[in-house]
């Protein structure tokens, strides 16, 4: 069963990981779960999906607030795969998002050099 | 926040095609899966191992596909849906258990539905007529003569109406009658005289035609009528062409100018017409002391009821200043006036049956408790299953309220047969009707999920835990808490059930001071104007009462003004010859005009003296007779024979009467009403009433002879309408009805709640006595005689009853206060009363004690021993 602080760190991580599933899409454009599960992987390795199947519950958080769009097409080796992209929504979330760590980054970076 | 309603429609809208969801899920990790492995196939694996690899990396599928399917969809909702499946098994899985929850569940929810559908009726509802809470009814203080509340006069109607600042309009009527003739039966109507603003006060408008007019109230303006819907319906078949036409009242024609509507009435549903008072200054004048009339007044939008008593007493103190008027007003809000009485019995119903409800719960609940011991098992697995306690709560709470809805619509049921029992209640004046409506069916659901979460959450609680269930002494304790409770709020409610019924014993073995069996009673009211002259009243008396006396059945037969138990006021001042005059006691007596015979005919007892007969005639000397309570109240100290009086106030010219006979109190309002002081007067001599009930004394059944009663007084006037035909029985029983279906009420709650209770104690015991199979063993291997076994086990479910009965007992003294009100002739702390139902508790208790101490007494110990 899951432990109390494992559960608080999650909730973090679950963010975190929100943002850079936004990050990535609009980066690189439409992807598909496994290829956006390889690109977390190369980014954080472990960390933040023990597997690769963790990227679902993250995309499903997106999609249900309207920040990515899903639709069926094909993969490069002719798969059907469905790919998300990020919305007009999305791309406000994103920013705000990332104005918001810059912040935090920026007073934690004033604060540390103290 | 729109992020958040995005959310939940997304999950409504995934919820609604939660099969496609899932396999669109489903294909989409299969296609990620085939990517892993097509990359681990391009690095070199082989099938198999790529295969493998790839799920690991991927992660577990079955997982995935809950979390994805958590994430949308409504969990809460499904699990609920799962839940109740479950439970629905269960509980087909154990009947008996289920059906006996069910049915004890129906029966308090139910009886709690029907008695609120009765306080909802005659407490809340609002009238039906428009800002009805605006309406206020206005009264005399004439403390002095006995009536707090007292009718006023259309002379001070007169003064306090243009005078005030707090009423928008006030109405007035008083009660009346008239006989409608012409074509058809000649038929006796009730009427309301009404100032013409009435109906304008009230609010309402007729169904067709118009209302009253200032001019309909002129003195000399032709006569108007408005007509009752039933009376339109039942006597002119619903013609719409009644505007306009006359009718026939009294002997006089009346326009038609009006017809109410199906639902409408105002203080009586017997009301058929509604007549307009035409009030000349002579009249007003002459009648300045006759308190007859009702007021009804609608105070200004905004003006409270404290404002408008202020302002009216200002009013009354400037008339009292100027010498106009003496009395103080009385405001009296519409509700009040009307269900004030009643009030404190069905408040007392709701108490009642609260308890009853509560005992319910409390039994329901210790018998969920046993049962969860019994499903140990099942949970312990659950939680080992990776269920958490929230979740196990969850689904035993949907449990117990899946049963407390069921029981609940059973007790709609239950509600909608039983409903009609109460109407006995309703006093005159309230409009609606009780009956499960859409009001009463939200209680209903209201109190079943209330009821399911007060007996479900501590079985539930206690139930997740199974590490404390294994254990045969789980819950005993808490059990045997919930049985003392119910103990406890039985002996409450038996009390309250004792007390009644002691109560209506003592109301209804009363004496009412005649004898009413055999006798029947009916109405002829003689009308003016054909009935205006005297010889032709009297005249109308001596024939009908000779041809009814000449029937064979006929014992005796006699008139009166007024019929006992049904007081209809005829009440006067009264000044003695040789009294100082107290101008703080005046006495105001009943007047009735009787007919000699009267006495005989309802067997109403002399105690001194002679009765009045035919020998009081027109020119004899004027005799009286009075009844015991005014020979007390007004000759103390002497004998009241021979001493004279006369109606009126000191300075009145009129004549005195000679006390001749004393006759015995007779009940005049009601079984518990005080009994005034009352004179009888010879119909040949006393003129001021004219006597409209008869009473007549058979040998046989008093049905029997109706017909040929009206057959004769038909014969004396073929025009004469008769009313109101019944045994005088009939009035006797209908005056105690209320407090007869109160009485028993309570005593059907004490009943199901004395089962319930014994039902209680007998399982807590049940299970000690296995609990201590053993210990039991023992002492019956070394010796103990099957007494001491027997005091052991009846000793204990005397024990709970001991705490029960004291909190229960000490309970009903701190609330003994709140029954003054409510009980006629005995103490709120008559000890009988609560020693009856605390005897009758214990005596349950032992019983329900008994079946598990023989148990534990025929126990064999080399069996028991062994078994262990």
């Amino acid at each position: 069963m899951p432990q109390e602080s494992d559960r608080s760190r999650s909730e973090i991580l679950q963010g975190t990981l929100d943002l850079i599933v936004l990050k990535t899409l609009e980066a690189m454009g439409p992807l598909h779960g496994y290829g956006l599960a390889c690109r977390l992987e190369q980014i954080s390795g472990a960390v933040l999906q023990p597997n690769q199947g963790t990227v679902y519950a993250s995309l499903v958080r997106l999609h249900q607030k309207g920040w990515i769009a899903s639709s069926w097409g094909t993969s490069e080796h002719n798969r059907k795969a469905k790919f998300y992209a990020l919305t007009a929504r999305g791309r406000r979330q994103l920013q705000r998002e990332t104005e918001e760590w810059q912040r935090v980054a920026d007073v934690m970076a004033r604060v540390l050099a103290l | 926040m729109g992020d958040w309603l995005r959310s939940w429609c997304s999950r409504i809208h995934a919820w609604a095609r939660t099969a496609s969801v899932d396999r669109e899920f489903t294909a989409e990790l299969d296609s990620h899966l085939e990517m892993i492995v097509d990359e681990h196939l391009a690095r070199g694996m082989t099938r198999a191992d790529a295969r493998r690899t790839a799920l690991v990396r991927l992660g577990g599928l079955t997982q995935l596909r809950e979390t994805h399917r958590d994430q949308q969809g409504l969990p809460v909702v499904e699990r609920i849906a799962q839940d109740a499946r479950f439970a629905v098994r269960r509980f087909i899985k154990a009947p008996a258990f289920s059906l006996f929850v069910v049915m004890t569940l129906a029966l308090g929810i139910g009886a709690t539905a029907a008695v609120f559908g009765l306080a909802d009726a005659v407490l809340l509802k609002p009238f039906p007529y428009p800002d009805p809470d605006r309406l206020v009814t206005i009264w005399e203080d004439d403390s002095a003569y006995g009536f707090p509340q007292n009718r006023i006069s259309p002379f001070v109607f007169l003064q306090w109406t243009p005078r005030n600042h707090v009423f928008d309009d006030a109405a007035a009527l008083t009660e009346s009658s008239v006989n409608l003739t012409g074509s058809g039966t000649p038929e006796f109507l009730h009427a309301h005289r009404v100032t013409t603003n009435f109906f304008s006060v009230l609010g309402v408008r007729p169904l067709t035609g118009r209302a009253f007019v200032a001019a309909d109230g002129e003195p000399g303006h032709p006569l108007t009528v408005v007509l009752s819907h039933g009376l339109w319906v039942r006597r002119f078949g619903s013609d719409p062409r009644i505007i306009g036409q006359d009718v026939q009242l009294n002997d006089a024609r009346s326009t038609v100018i009006g017809v109410m509507g199906p639902d409408f009435q105002f203080l009586d549903s017997r009301i058929d017409v509604w007549l307009p008072s035409q009030w000349t200054g002579d009249y007003v004048e002459r009648r300045k002391t006759d308190h007859f009339l009702i007021t009804l007044g609608r105070l200004k939008p905004g003006v409270g009821l404290g404002q408008a008593r202020d302002d009216m007493s200002a009013v009354s103190r400037q008339l009292a200043a100027d010498r106009v008027w003496d009395d103080a007003p009385v405001l009296v809000p519409l509700r009040d006036q009307v269900a004030g009485r009643i009030r404190p019995a069905i408040l007392m119903l709701l108490c009642a049956v609260g308890l009853l409800l509560l005992i319910t719960c409390a039994n329901v609940a210790s018998l969920q408790i046993a049962y969860g011991a019994a499903r140990v098992r099942e949970i312990a697995l659950r939680l080992a299953l990776g269920a958490t306690r929230s979740r196990v709560i969850e689904q035993l709470l949907t449990e117990h309220l899946l049963l407390s809805l069921v029981g609940g619509a059973c007790g709609v049921a239950v509600a909608v047969w039983s409903i009609h029992l109460l109407t006995v209640f309703v006093p005159r004046g309230i409009v609606a009707v009780p009956l499960v409506d859409s009001r009463v069916l939200t209680f209903t659901a209201a109190i079943s999920i209330a009821t399911g979460i007060a007996f479900g959450v501590l079985p539930a609680l206690g139930a997740s835990r199974p590490e404390r269930v294994t254990h045969l002494k789980h819950g005993s304790g808490l059990r045997r808490s919930l049985v003392v409770a119910e103990i406890a709020m039985a002996v409450l409610l038996a009390s309250t059930a004792t007390l009644t019924l002691r109560s209506f014993a003592l109301l209804s073995g009363q004496n009412p001071g005649f004898r009413p069996a055999h006798v029947l009673t009916l109405q002829t009211p003689l009308a003016l104007p054909r009935y205006a002259s005297e010889v032709r009243r009297r005249e109308f008396y001596r024939d009908v009462i000779q041809r009814i006396e000449s029937l064979p059945e006929v014992v005796a037969a006699g008139y009166v003004t007024s019929l006992p138990l049904a007081n209809s006021g005829g009440g006067s001042l009264v000044t003695f010859e040789h009294h100082p005059i107290d101008p703080r006691h005046m006495m105001v007596a009943n007047m009735r005009v009787v007919t000699p015979d009267y006495f005989r005919a309802i067997q109403m007892n002399l105690r001194r003296g002679r009765l009045i007969d035919g020998g009081d005639g027109t020119d004899r000397p004027k005799v009286a007779l009075i009844n015991e309570t005014m020979a007390r109240e007004s000759w103390p100290n002497d004998d009241p024979l021979g001493r004279r009086f006369k109606r009126g106030s000191p300075e009145t010219d009129s004549p005195y009467w000679t006390v001749v006979g004393i006759v015995a109190d007779m009940r005049q309002g009601g079984m518990d009403v005080p009994i005034r002081p009352e004179s009888y007067f010879s119909f040949e001599q006393a003129d001021f009433y004219a006597p409209d009930s008869l009473a007549i004394r058979t040998t046989a059944d008093p049905a029997a002879i109706a017909e040929a009663v009206r057959r004769e007084v038909s014969a004396v006037d073929k025009d004469q309408p008769i009313t109101a035909v019944r045994a005088l029985q009939s009035l006797v029983d209908l005056s105690v009805e209320p407090a007869l279906v109160q009485t028993r009420l309570l005593l059907s709650f004490s009943g199901v709640a004395m089962l319930l209770v014994s039902l209680g104690v007998y399982a807590v015991l049940s299970l000690a006595v296995t609990r201590r199979t053993r210990e039991i063993a023992i002492r019956v291997a070394v010796g103990a005689a099957r007494g001491d076994l027997l005091r052991m086990v009846v000793g204990e479910g005397l024990g709970m009853a001991a705490v029960g009965l004291s909190v229960g007992l000490a309970t009903a003294v701190m609330l003994a206060r709140v029954f003054t009100h409510l009980l006629f002739g005995v103490q709120p702390l008559d000890p009988l009363s609560y020693a009856a139902a605390t005897l009758f508790l214990i005596g349950v208790v032992a019983l329900a004690s008994y079946l598990p101490a023989r148990r534990a007494v025929r126990l064999n110990p080399s069996i028991a021993l062994r078994s262990e």
